[in-house]
């Protein structure tokens, strides 16, 4: 049927979404209530009116700036660097931080072009540029990049890029999971884990 | 780590069989363009899900066919207890499923510590006659089948040297210093590990090179790093800084494990410089030798039981005069070890004088096997 083909031959350009999965939610769809479907029309048409990027940090909000950089409960000395904003829902999640975020919008990558005057690397040095003057200079920079070739790449980037600023540089620890075990662990994993160990 | 039972259905010119090949020395006697390499491929597919022949799955596909299927059934040794079952189906234009027991592999690095194989063929003469990139090429294959982590560092540092080039492509110089650390702890990795494996190839190759060519003197391989081994981390990034100019003036990084060098030295002069056709060919034999036997070193370490990987012989004997291929025969693995080997022969080829009762003959003939019941 041509309605149903062209709702899942759209619902299949999504991520993590194949043609079977599409199928079962355009049956759904067909046998939910209309005014489900009608809320579901009406949520994805507003999505990207509603939803900003913070002019602040970079990540999604509704206002601007962000719930995050607004709340005068953080603390403002720390400040960690995501690549993309779902890394700052993930972060939040955990509820282990309290600092702020900024997001770099992708990681450097020569190969697909991606230097750093496609990140948001200068208005990170702007930021903390701007908070050295006031009553709480940002004092740590934690580097939350994927522990891949980009990722590592674009830490190393701004570790050099940050040398002449007076802030403290650290990076995710990275190496065995909770509860993982060292039997399974591979050999690039167990080298990390060993540069990265911690006095205890 | 014998095959017992092997089915190949739509591969090339075999359009489906089902061979039974619990035998330690399977010979495959045929004329040319009658499907014996292709069998030896489909065993080779079996063991890496990939050929040695093509990068193109899509051209094992029988002639109007639209997906094959491998299916084997493997043990670790002829007297283990039980057997365990690969397969691999393919698809036009689908990823390829490639199954150990009922679970799916997505990475073909797993495959590489289950069953490998090691294949002789035509191609190998450029081992040692070919570029230096061609002799990387099998020293990475053997250190990957040696230490599964290298095929890691490997794809890592290739990552790195594309990202690197790029940027000296488009004069992103600023990057440089970033992609230099990462470029040097994998390079670093690889070029340790290499001189463990030139270690290792030191030990066996110029003896067994000597047991077939009988030249008197020894031939050896010596590994040649573009960077110094006794260099440090912060040595090799100094190296890099000082030569950065010149990269970045020929668009391409000029240093590296990329750039390493394995040559064969007989008399301390450049062996493929002057060796013949003949002791070249040789040469690639051995290597492919020496591989098989480091494994099951590294096997017999590792488990307390030597295990040898599958060993596929595609036409190699032929360049080969009559006293050679004898002694050559000699050097392989003995059947009592549990190493399986299928040769391919030419029918007029003096095949007999290499097999004895236990060995499995097999006439292919359009795609089609059939069993000589007696040799």
């Amino acid at each position: 049927m041509k309605a149903i083909e062209e709702l899942v031959s759209i619902l299949t350009r999504l991520p993590g979404l194949g043609r079977k999965s599409a199928l079962r939610i355009a049956y759904a769809l067909l046998r939910a209530d209309l005014s489900f479907s009608e809320t579901l029309a009406e949520r994805i048409r507003t999505l990207r009116t509603s939803v900003h990027f913070c002019s602040v940090c970079g990540s999604y909000t509704e206002t601007d700036p962000c719930e995050v950089c607004s709340d005068p409960g953080r603390d403002r000395t720390v400040v960690c660097v995501v690549e993309q904003p779902q890394d700052v829902i993930t972060i939040e999640a955990s509820h282990e931080y309290r600092g702020l975020y900024h997001v770099l919008g992708g990681l450097l990558s020569p190969l697909d072009g991606i230097g750093p005057d496609k990140l948001a690397i200068r208005p990170l040095l702007a930021r903390i540029r701007n908070a050295a003057h006031t009553s709480q200079p940002i004092r740590e920079v934690v580097i939350a990049t994927n522990p891949t070739i980009e990722g590592d790449t674009t830490a190393l980037y701004l570790k050099k890029a940050l040398e002449q600023e007076h802030v403290t540089i650290t990076r995710l620890a990275t190496g065995i999971p909770v509860g993982g075990d060292l039997e399974y662990a591979d050999r690039l994993t167990l080298a990390r884990s060993f540069r990265g160990r911690t006095p205890l | 780590m014998p095959f017992e039972q092997v089915h190949i259905a739509s591969f090339r010119n075999i359009a489906e069989c089902d061979i039974p090949l619990g035998a330690s020395r399977v010979f495959l006697l045929g004329e040319n363009g009658q499907g014996k390499t292709n069998f030896l491929e489909a065993l080779y597919v079996l063991c890496y899900a990939s050929s040695f022949r093509t990068h193109a799955d899509r051209d094992l596909l029988m002639h109007g066919s639209d997906a094959f299927l491998l299916r084997a059934d493997w043990k670790d040794s002829f007297d283990a207890p039980f057997m365990d079952r690969m397969s691999l189906l393919y698809r036009a234009g689908e990823k390829k499923e490639v199954r150990l027991g009922d679970k799916i592999l997505t990475d073909r690095k797993e495959l590489v510590a289950h069953n490998p194989a090691v294949v002789f063929c035509h191609e190998d003469f450029g081992f040692a006659a070919g570029e230096p990139e061609e002799r990387r090429f099998f020293f990475d294959q053997c250190a990957g089948m040696l230490w599964n982590e290298y095929i890691d560092i490997l794809r890592s540092y290739k990552r790195v040297l594309k990202h690197r080039n790029a940027a000296l492509k488009s004069g992103e110089e600023e990057l440089l210093a970033s992609l230099d650390i990462q470029f040097t702890r994998f390079g670093m990795d690889l070029m340790q590990t290499r001189a463990r494996l030139a270690v290792l190839f030191h030990e066996h190759f110029p003896q067994f090179y000597d047991q077939v060519a009988r030249l008197g003197t020894r031939v050896n391989i010596d590994y040649r790093p573009s960077w110094s081994l006794d260099s440090t981390f912060d040595q090799i990034l100094a190296y890099l800084a000082e030569h950065r100019a010149r990269d970045l003036e020929l668009k391409t990084s000029l240093s590296g494990p990329h750039r390493d060098r394995w040559v064969f030295v007989h008399e301390e002069r450049n062996f493929a410089a002057y060796a013949s056709t003949g002791q070249l060919r040789l040469a690639s034999l051995v290597l492919r030798i020496v591989q098989a036997y480091l494994f099951a070193q590294a096997e017999e370490k590792r488990t307390g039981k030597r295990r040898y990987p599958l060993l596929l012989l595609d036409d190699v004997l032929l360049e080969l005069d009559g006293s050679k291929r004898k002694r050559f025969f000699e050097l392989l693995p003995d059947p009592s070890e549990s190493v399986q080997a299928v040769f391919t022969f030419l029918p007029e080829e003096p095949w007999r004088d290499y097999a004895d009762r236990s060995t499995m003959v097999l006439r292919v003939e359009h795609g089609r096997f059939t069993r000589e019941e007696s040799i």
